[in-house]
């Protein structure tokens, strides 16, 4: 009888909770499962179709905002379904099982290299397609009215060198400054190589300002990079894919660290950081530097103050037996097909209307990045970017193939962060590294 | 359980002496609220003030809008209705399919008694990734992912030996002069489980389904594989996601109303089900 | 009896088939495909190639699932006897008859209902943190202050995630002592104050040895989840894996699922071979500890 009686209170209260929370949210939600509507707000869906698309971004992120509004335009005016799937992140691990069972998707997107590398044999061929005309093309075709430099890099990293994947946001891993902080230390010039970079770590420190920064989701890019500015971009990918640090570079490198800590230009906070405290130092202005992608002034738009200015340069050259600073991790996110969908044209047609027109410009405009339209302009926070990006002759792999390996990424983090934080020297960093 | 009875001046002495246990479990116990406290404190701020680590000032005030912010934007209440569903499903017809079983593995003597006994125990031991994979890899095939009554499914699936398990020791220890009583008065052994033993072991069973409750109302792993879907996800991968969600727009006053949002139902309704456990605790394991 | 024996199977059918579906079945599977090479978790069983121990030669050459081993190990131990000695001691204290004892008892076992991703975020963002969280401000309190500790450091997050974990963990288990505690008849303590005995002793003497069972019970629980620790290591490192907070469970999901970094192979033979090696250190646990608590008292 108890038992019962304690069951029943508790599935009241249950369903008093229910009720209450239910009728807030369905009055106040309103870029949730745009899905739900559309098929509401058309009058005859034309042939009942239904798209699936999983996204990267989340619902709350400005994007997954912009990309739910775009879908709900296209759903009204074409009468096609579109579930929207907001995955978050995970969708690096949700998609390729998904994928593999069966189930339908017919849109996705991620970063370039995933998409094309890890995910490349789901993709489908997007020549064709993509050399039709649209109408937010005005009759040209749709390669011809976007970024021409994005679309090459997607044809280059596409299976067999073909375009399989429509890019948008582009992005550049670079130095992101505060540019007030440069201001007061009185530093004019960006600086293009190491010793500069030093030079300028000084005079932010005279002002009491921290020079750099780091965190745990970012050590490896760092250590790729600057190896790679050390011993150059081939050595850099051998050493990340056999795990061999035997590379007399590899002490160059920790002495450079060594050096940063020891004279006070880097984060004590630094090697404790776990992400994404490195960019909330940058926020509260008390570190001048990071190394990262042209998305943060985004990430951290609403904890930094409302006149922040930034500021992007390319990684420092360190060596001349490393890599100039033309060699740059550029990139973007892209959309990508199913090569089993079953709508491929219909599929197309709403990648278009995310890369073009309207909502190609609220995109970049809401998430601070970069529209996909011929020669648009970038926001303000990444004009220096747009230099960088031009100006690339060589493409890095993420973090220079230094995150493929779980065991190496692990190692570094743990190696660097105590290099850093002066629990380990440059030679013990070199002697860990090499077991 | 008889309780022992102290009264007059004793009961002071005594509290006395027990001092240093009060002082203990007290620090305990203010630490925790200290965590909750500041998470609470930390919703009405904003991000810029959290990382300034100026918040307990709140010099721009309590900022109510994050809750509403955290609420419209994600839709915490779909992640409670699912949540709710899931346990209270699982969590009765676990009891339903373990009860019994535990009832004849600790009263009857039977071949294979043993060999089932140590193989529900085994159960306990096997992590749950090593059943996740296979169960992957055939409900993809049959394309019943994101489909919430498989998931249901398997959590009552995985809680029946543990269940069973928890149980065996009420049941055991029921006297057997009961069973005997109700076979002279012609009751039939179905009935007697049902009607004498079952609500005879009631502290057990509402102590393990609140374990099972509380277990299920929390569970990440298996979730986040087969019922990831906006529309399906229980509350603890709804957080996670919000969580997740909240980093990349570095929204942390935001994220950590979401996080009260999420814990304040949870903890009433705790607070509603341990006072269960008192009472059967308490009033049901009478000896003798 | 054989009337009985229908009622007997009826009983136990539904608890049987539901372990034969969904503990028996996969893990014969998971040890089989710990055998073979398989890319996705989702591969029929023709895409399987046989690979002989290759699997387990794999994780054991991986630097950082070796690492993951340690990390449990350490947590099993360490954290196991801290987590066993705080509840045993809570639950004492709460069963020798201080007022408000619900209330503790409430207060106590609260962390553990509340879930492991806010708790997590909470120890991270507040306690852990170098600037302004509590740790750090306790020790400037008592002048410390100038020598801010990393206590998410590389060389400490582990034990700061253990510590975080651990206090998660002792109200459940204090709970299960306490039951165990007040199955005990108070008479028995009666009679041995009654003949001079003191709190120490009647500890010693009576609660200890009575509480074997609870206390298997407790280990066996323990290890089970102990071995599926997971989300703390994912709150203490969201994005890839770090050497201190690796536990076999995060590597096997980064194995078989793919990890954040652009470009992954999955490896779910690994993976599977991962989930056969666990599941042999609990057995191996499980019958250790039955040899050692042998129990005199009634439970299974």
């Amino acid at each position: 009888m108890k038992k019962r009686a304690s069951i029943l209170l508790i599935f009241i209260m249950a369903l008093s909770v229910v009720f209450t929370s239910c009728g807030s949210t369905n009055s106040n939600s309103t870029n949730s499962n745009s899905s739900e509507s559309s098929s509401e707000t058309t009058t005859t869906p034309a042939k009942n179709i239904k798209l699936v698309y999983w996204t990267m971004w989340n619902e709350t992120e400005p994007q997954g905002q912009v990309i739910a509004e775009a879908v709900e335009a296209y759903s009204k005016q074409t009468g096609i379904e579109v579930e929207l799937n907001f995955n978050g992140r995970d969708i690096r691990k949700n998609l390729q099982p998904a994928l593999d069972a069966g189930t339908q998707i017919d849109i996705f997107d991620e970063d370039i290299d995933r998409v094309n590398s890890t995910w490349g044999n789901y993709l489908l061929d997007l020549e064709e397609l993509s050399t039709k005309s649209y109408p937010s093309t005005n009759g040209k075709p749709f390669t011809e009215v976007v970024n021409k430099a994005l679309i090459d890099i997607a044809r280059q990293v596409g299976p067999n060198g073909r375009l399989s994947s429509i890019p948008y946001q582009p992005f550049a891993f670079v130095v992101m400054y505060n540019k007030d902080i440069f201001d007061q230390a009185g530093i004019t010039s960006i600086p293009k190589t190491w010793e500069e970079l030093l030079e300028a770590c000084e005079k932010i420190k005279s002002i009491g300002k921290i020079p750099w920064t780091v965190d745990d989701a970012y050590m490896a890019a760092l250590v790729g990079y600057h190896l790679a500015r050390t011993i150059g971009m081939e050595e850099t990918l051998k050493i990340a894919n056999d795990n061999s640090w035997d590379h007399p570079g590899v002490l160059e490198l920790a002495k450079d660290w060594e050096e940063m800590y020891q004279k006070g230009y880097i984060s004590p906070n630094a090697a404790a950081n776990v992400w994404p405290a490195g960019q909330q130092e940058i926020a509260q202005e008390s570190v001048a530097m990071y190394l990262n992608g042209t998305w943060l002034p985004n990430e951290i738009k609403s904890s930094v103050k409302p006149d922040f200015r930034w500021g992007t340069f390319a990684y420092p050259s360190v060596s001349s037996d490393g890599d100039p600073i033309t060699y740059n991790n550029i990139g973007g996110q892209c959309f990508a097909i199913n090569k089993n969908t079953q709508y491929p044209q219909e599929a197309f047609d709403l990648i278009v209307t995310l890369t073009t027109g309207k909502y190609d410009t609220k995109l970049a405009q809401e998430s601070l990045g970069v529209p996909m339209g011929l020669d648009s302009d970038w926001p303000e926070q990444l004009t220096e970017a747009k230099t960088v990006f031009e100006n690339t002759t060589n493409r890095y792999i993420w973090a220079v193939g230094m995150e493929n390996s779980a065991d190496v990424n692990a190692k570094i983090k743990k190696n660097f962060a105590l290099l850093i934080s002066g629990k380990l020297d440059a030679q013990g960093f070199a002697e860990a590294m090499k077991n | 359980m008889v309780k022992s009875v102290t009264g007059g001046t004793k009961t002071y002495k005594k509290h006395l002496k027990l001092a240093p246990g009060y002082i203990i479990v007290s620090i305990w116990v203010i630490f925790t609220f200290i965590l909750i406290g500041w998470v609470i404190l930390a919703s009405f701020s904003t991000t810029r003030e959290i990382f300034d680590g100026q918040m307990l000032k709140f010099s721009t005030g309590f900022h109510f809008e994050n809750y509403v912010k955290a609420w419209k934007t994600n839709k915490v209440s779909v992640y409670f209705l699912n949540s709710v569903l899931y346990t209270i499903v699982s969590c009765s017809i676990i009891v339903c399919i373990a009860a019994p079983a535990s009832y004849v593995l600790a009263r009857f003597r039977f071949k294979g008694n043993n060999l089932l006994q140590n193989m529900f125990v085994s159960a306990l031991g096997i992590p749950a990734i090593m059943i996740i994979m296979p169960i992957f890899s055939v409900v993809s095939k049959l394309e019943l992912t994101n489909n919430r009554w498989l998931l249901i499914f398997l959590y009552i699936c995985i809680n029946v030996p543990f269940t069973t398990f928890f149980l065996h020791p009420f049941f055991k220890n029921l006297p057997k002069s009961f069973e005997e009583a109700a076979a002279i008065d012609g009751c039939s052994p179905i009935k007697t489980f049902w009607v004498i033993m079952l609500p005879l072991v009631q502290p057990g069973i509402i102590t393990v389904t609140i374990f099972n409750f509380i277990t299920i109302w929390n569970e990440y792993f298996m979730a986040l594989i087969f019922a990831n879907d906006n529309k399906l996800r229980p509350v603890a991968v709804g957080l996670y996601s919000m969580v997740q969600s909240m980093r990349y727009t570095g929204d942390w006053a935001g994220m950590f109303a979401a996080v009260v949002i999420v814990f304040l139902p949870t903890f009433i309704l705790y607070i509603f089900l341990s006072e269960k456990i008192i009472a059967g605790v308490t009033g049901g394991a009478i000896k003798g | 009896m054989k009337k009985n024996r229908a009622m007997i199977n009826a009983f136990l059918a539904p608890a049987v088939l539901a372990y034969l579906v969904v503990f028996l079945y996969p893990t014969l599977r998971t040890i089989v495909m710990s055998f073979f090479k398989v890319e996705s978790v989702t591969d029929s069983v023709s895409k399987w190639k046989f690979f002989g121990l290759g699997n387990f030669k794999t994780i054991f050459s991986s630097e950082l699932f070796i690492t993951s081993l340690k990390n449990i190990g350490n947590i099993w131990l360490i954290g196991g006897i801290s987590v066993m000695v705080l509840a045993l001691l809570f639950a004492v204290i709460l069963t020798s008859g201080i007022k408000f004892k619900s209330f503790y008892r409430s207060a106590i076992y609260l962390p553990n209902v509340v879930s492991a991703v806010a708790m997590g975020t909470m120890w991270i963002n507040y306690i852990y943190n170098t600037d302004f969280g509590l740790l750090n401000r306790i020790l400037a309190f008592f002048g410390q202050g100038n020598k801010k500790v990393l206590w998410l450091g590389p060389d400490r997050i582990f034990w700061s995630m253990l510590v975080a974990y651990c206090f998660g963990m002792v109200g459940y288990h204090m709970l299960i002592f306490m039951a165990g505690i007040e199955r005990i008849p108070q008479d028995y303590y009666e009679a041995a104050t009654i003949e001079g005995a003191n709190i120490w002793d009647r500890f010693i003497k009576i609660t200890l040895p009575l509480l074997k069972g609870v206390t298997r019970s407790n280990i066996v629980i323990w290890t089970v989840t102990t071995v599926g620790f997971f989300v703390w290591g994912q709150i203490f490192s969201p994005v890839n894996l770090s050497a201190g907070t690796a536990a076999p469970m995060n590597y096997m999901y980064e194995l078989v699922f793919g990890s954040s970094s652009s470009v992954t192979v999955r490896d779910s033979g690994a993976g599977a071979a991962i989930g056969v090696l666990m599941t042999l250190i609990v057995v191996t646990v499980f019958f250790a500890t039955t040899f050692i608590v042998r129990n005199d008292d009634s439970e299974m």
